[in-house]
């Protein structure tokens, strides 16, 4: 049963301004952990505040299981109160007036929970986070990464049906962040809780995640797994968000001259002459080798002359720069590199690795079935069956 | 396949009438917007209603007129106007207290731009000897009754022109000349040492947020001193002296309390006292030309003011991350700084309060043996005197008038804090966006009437009953109702802030909790914006408690307070009483302003900027 389903949601401030958000499709699956995942600016938080009902829509509907809460057509809006969904927010939110212990049973004393349920719970969700020892303290003596905590337990208190999560991470520093993420994980396979989250952070997305919705510029461009966003990006955009360092790009539409995009194209033409229509092939940094010598290179791989300009180690790992026909290529190896400055030789990728995308860049399905051997593509669509 | 190239049909766009069916239903979600809407025909009628009242005023018979011009009662005349602006008693109506206003609010202005700039660079940019006391001293007379050191005036100089008491240097046989004693001089000289907080507040504010680094870039390429305080210092803080000079001059049109009581007596006016001679001698209409005259003044000089913090926006996002402010050492001129610094601290503070304070405990002026000294006139009782016979503080008069400002400015503080905040919460949470922007100017518009005007034109309104609305005048309502709408300005702009610094985040989370609208205010806004509440209250009481300009003319002895109580005292001659109940009212203000501004932890230089 879908938790959540948008079904053409728009949203616009007004005046001139483009859409926020623009004919947004999605279903979020009950127990789901969906990320909305893109750039400052591209609408995943107000497509959260949406689902919330902090937002009314500019168009569309919006349905949590089978009741409609927000549509503009029939005139429906149910409150955010009476949605019966949590909100974490970025800055946390913590009423500053109230204990942690206040903070934490608001809902249930909102809810008429009797006493000694409500102590229960309260004693429990605070037991899970951490934060027990501090019930009578007020948010501005907690540090960042307790206050955040506290903002999780408020919410979780409730039992909400619907857990949204509005970068919640951003403003923790790298240890404690690192530590959350696995405290969310164990929390969502705890309580059993769908949660919608929005970061802009593709690791945080990735390591989290049951699926990733990719977001830009309030349009959706991808549902789907997380290896699915990085190993079968749909278009350009999710394949240049998603990776760091990014994707190597090598524009081959007509009458693209750089030396690189000529050798491309003379490689496709020898072994695979069927495929028509290539735009840009992409190349991920890890999926790129070097050898200093022609025999190394594998049969049937795209290869080309490079020239090492650069070795960066990052700490067990190297990320090493390669200039290949005036073109700048990066790529990343785990065994230290025996290699350096202004050694030449040959860099050269499996063509099973490549990303083709055509002239619009969306992703080539012929190539995915020549390259690969795949048929169709895996990527979860957005339902229409919306309940009237 | 991307999930957006991946739709089928777009989805229909909802129709016209769905999309305002769907928006009437958000907005009357929540009573947000029913409690804007009422408070916008509230203010609509405090506000702008009577000052619409006056404007018709300036062009209608008014009572006891219809004889001189020849109409009747209510029909539409230019007798006012060209009686204030063109007849031959004009000169002393309009034109003499327009040239008078003016010529004392540029010398004013002049003369505390020379001496506050140079102190806003001293507190704010050097190594001045008790620098940070002197940033607080200096401003103190911002804090006090500017007609507090105009009653100091007259107790130093008042010469034998006027009965009464005599002032200190007469008693001393040194005869002060009408010049110096009353009129333009000292006027001029009072305003002056009242204003310099403003450039000490404004200015200094504008140079402490000066960045530094953009000082030091002109040095690394080279540029002198007199260079870089030209061409870069100079040009940047230009907006806040403007800004400063204006909102002196704006503050400097209404101001009634000064030429009151130094002008009045050589008959030199000013706008304010002739609006004030024009209404006690019953010329309603004149007095409707005058106040729409100060009206037109004051809006045109804050739009100016407006357009010119616009400006200064500009330039704060040049220098705004990692903006250092360095010190000027001032080496040898070290010593003549502060000096200069406290000289000015003595004259602007010191010597005002000190002779006020003297002069209640002293039998005869200027007599400083032991033998003259005396608490009479504080807690004495059987003087020799033909009324007032006891002490000011056992006379029941000054209870009651204690006892009325108390009830009537509290009253009023309270009811205008509470509507500032729930001004702030509407217009930051309606979805009604006219409706917010209507809200935010209307309360908005009495700061650009100064006070006098604006007494005048509920004057104009409430005398008489019009509708349900029954004559308020002599009544504590209309002093309640016009505090009320004057201090609208601050509370609405404290509130208003509070509830953007608060933002949406805490109130959205008690509403995904499951919070309605009455608890979200009951457990979470109203308890986050205690502060806020206390300080809106206590800002217009403390605001309430030194006007003048609103009592003087809507106040009758009924409805006696401290200021008009203190200013009959003078007219009386008594005093050593009115300085007494002045210093009272400088206490109250003081102090008060003083609470304010450590509950919010807030100085008084930011309510000040736009």
């Amino acid at each position: 049963m879908p938790a959540i389903t948008l079904y053409g949601a728009r949203k616009n401030y007004g005046g001139s301004a483009p859409d926020a958000v623009s004919d947004l499709d999605l279903v979020i699956d009950d127990g789901e952990f969906m990320c909305l995942l893109g750039p400052s600016g591209c609408g995943k938080t107000t497509t959260l505040r949406m689902v919330a009902g902090l937002e009314h829509l500019s168009g569309g509907r919006i349905a949590v299981g089978e009741r409609v809460v927000d549509c503009v057509t029939s005139g429906t809006f149910v409150s955010p109160e009476k949605r019966g969904m949590g909100l974490v927010f970025q800055s946390y939110a913590l009423w500053p007036h109230m204990t942690i212990e206040r903070n934490t049973d608001f809902g249930l004393r909102l809810r008429k929970v009797p006493r000694a349920e409500r102590q229960e719970r309260v004693e429990k969700v605070m037991k899970t986070l951490g934060i027990e020892k501090y019930r009578d303290r007020y948010p501005s003596q907690l540090s960042g990464g307790q206050q955040q905590r506290v903002a999780l337990a408020r919410m979780l208190a409730v039992n909400p049906d619907v857990l949204l999560l509005d970068e919640p991470l951003s403003n923790l520093d790298a240890r404690l962040r690192l530590e959350m993420r696995a405290e969310l994980k164990r929390l969502h396979e705890e309580f059993k809780t769908t949660i919608v989250f929005v970061t802009h952070d593709q690791w945080e997305a990735m390591t989290l995640a049951t699926s990733i919705a990719v977001m830009s510029e309030g349009a959706l461009q991808q549902v789907g797994t997380p290896n699915d966003i990085y190993e079968r990006p749909a278009n350009r955009f999710v394949a240049e968000f998603v990776g760091s360092p990014p994707i190597n790009i090598v524009e081959m539409g007509e009458g693209s001259t750089n030396p690189l995009a000529v050798s491309a194209r003379a490689y496709f033409a020898r072994h695979h002459p069927r495929l028509a229509d290539i735009g840009s092939i992409g190349m991920r940094p890890e999926s790129v080798a070097f050898a200093l010598d022609e025999k190394a290179i594998p049969d049937g791989a795209f290869s080309e002359k490079a020239v090492v300009s650069g070795v960066l180690p990052t700490g067990g790992s190297w990320i090493i720069e390669l200039a290949a026909q005036g073109a700048k290529l990066f790529l990343t190896t785990h065994q230290p590199p025996a290699i350096s400055d202004g050694d030449a030789g040959w860099f050269h990728i499996r063509p099973e690795t490549l990303h083709v995308f055509d002239a619009e860049g969306v992703r080539h399905a012929a190539a995915d079935t020549q390259l690969r051997g795949e048929v169709g593509s895996t990527a979860r669509r957005a339902t229409r069956k919306v309940p009237a | 396949m991307s999930a957006a190239a991946d739709r089928g049909v777009p989805s229909a766009r909802p129709g016209l009438w769905q999309r305002l069916r769907y928006r009437v239903r958000i907005a009357l979600r929540e009573p947000t917007t029913l409690i804007g809407i009422l408070a916008a025909l509230l203010f609509a009628y405090l506000i702008i209603v009577p000052i619409l009242s006056l404007l018709v005023d300036a062009g209608r018979v008014q009572f006891g007129d219809e004889r001189r011009i020849g109409t009747e009662p209510g029909a539409w005349t230019f007798y006012y106007i060209s009686r204030a602006l063109f007849s031959p008693v004009a000169g002393n109506l309009f034109w003499a207290p327009l040239v008078n206003t003016l010529s004392v609010a540029f010398g004013a202005i002049g003369i505390s731009l020379a001496i506050g700039g140079p102190l806003a660079w001293l507190v704010s940019r050097t190594d001045m000897f008790a620098r940070r006391w002197f940033a607080t001293a200096l401003i103190v007379p911002f804090m006090l009754p500017a007609w507090t050191f105009a009653l100091a005036w007259t107790t130093l100089f008042k010469n034998r022109s006027v009965g009464g008491q005599l002032g200190w240097f007469e008693a001393l046989g040194l005869t002060p000349p009408d010049w110096l004693a009353y009129g333009q001089v000292p006027i001029t000289i009072i305003l002056a040492l009242n204003y310099i907080p403003f450039f000490i507040l404004l200015f200094g504010n504008a140079l402490r947020r000066f960045d530094s680094q953009l000082e030091d870039s002109a040095r690394m390429l080279g540029a002198r001193s007199s260079t870089v305080a030209l061409k870069i210092i100079g040009p940047m803080m230009l907006p806040a002296l403007m800004s400063a000079i204006i909102l002196a001059f704006a503050k400097c049109i209404g101001e009634f309390g000064v030429p009151y009581v130094l002008g009045l007596p050589v008959n030199y006016d000013l706008l304010a006292t002739g609006l004030y001679r024009s209404i006690s001698s019953r010329q309603t209409g004149v007095a409707a030309v005058l106040a729409a005259a100060i009206m037109l003044i004051g809006i045109v000089s804050l739009l100016i003011d407006a357009r010119l913090v616009r400006e200064a926006r500009k330039f704060v996002t040049v220098g705004n991350k990692g903006a250092m402010a360095r010190q000027s050492a001032l080496g040898p001129l070290r010593i003549p700084a502060t000096a200069f610094a406290a000289l000015i601290f003595l004259i602007s503070v010191g010597l005002p309060l000190l002779t006020l304070t003297l002069s209640t405990v002293m039998r005869v002026p200027a007599n400083f043996a032991l033998s003259n000294f005396t608490l009479d006139y504080w807690i004495g009782t059987n003087l020799e005197t033909v009324a007032l016979r006891t002490g000011i503080l056992l006379s029941p008069a000054l209870w009651s008038a204690a006892f009325n400002t108390l009830t009537i400015v509290g009253t009023a503080s309270i009811c205008s804090g509470l509507l500032g905040l729930l001004v702030g919460y509407v217009v930051v949470r309606t979805p009604l966006r006219p409706l917010a922007v209507f809200l935010r100017q209307v309360t908005f518009l009495p700061y650009l009437v100064p006070g006098i005007a604006f007494a005048a034109a509920y004057l104009s309104l409430f005398a008489v009953q019009r509708g349900p609305i029954p004559a308020l005048y002599g009544t504590a309502a209309i002093l309640m109702l016009a505090l009320v709408a004057d201090q609208m300005p601050y509370a609405s702009r404290a509130g208003i802030s509070a509830m953007m610094q608060l933002g949406k985040d805490p109130e959205e989370a008690a509403q995904v909790s499951g919070a309605g609208w009455f608890r979200r205010m009951v457990s979470i806004v109203v308890p986050i914006q205690k502060g806020a509440l206390v300080t809106g209250i206590l800002l217009p009481f403390i605001s309430g408690i030194k006007g003048l300009s609103l009592f003087v003319i809507l106040a009758v002895p009924a409805t006696d307070v401290l200021t008009t109580y203190s200013l009959r005292l003078v007219d009386y001659n008594y005093t050593q009483a009115a300085n007494a109940v002045v210093l009272i009212i400088a206490a109250i203000a003081y102090f008060g302003t003083l609470l304010a501004q450590k509950l919010t932890k807030t100085n008084l230089a930011d309510g000040l900027g736009s």
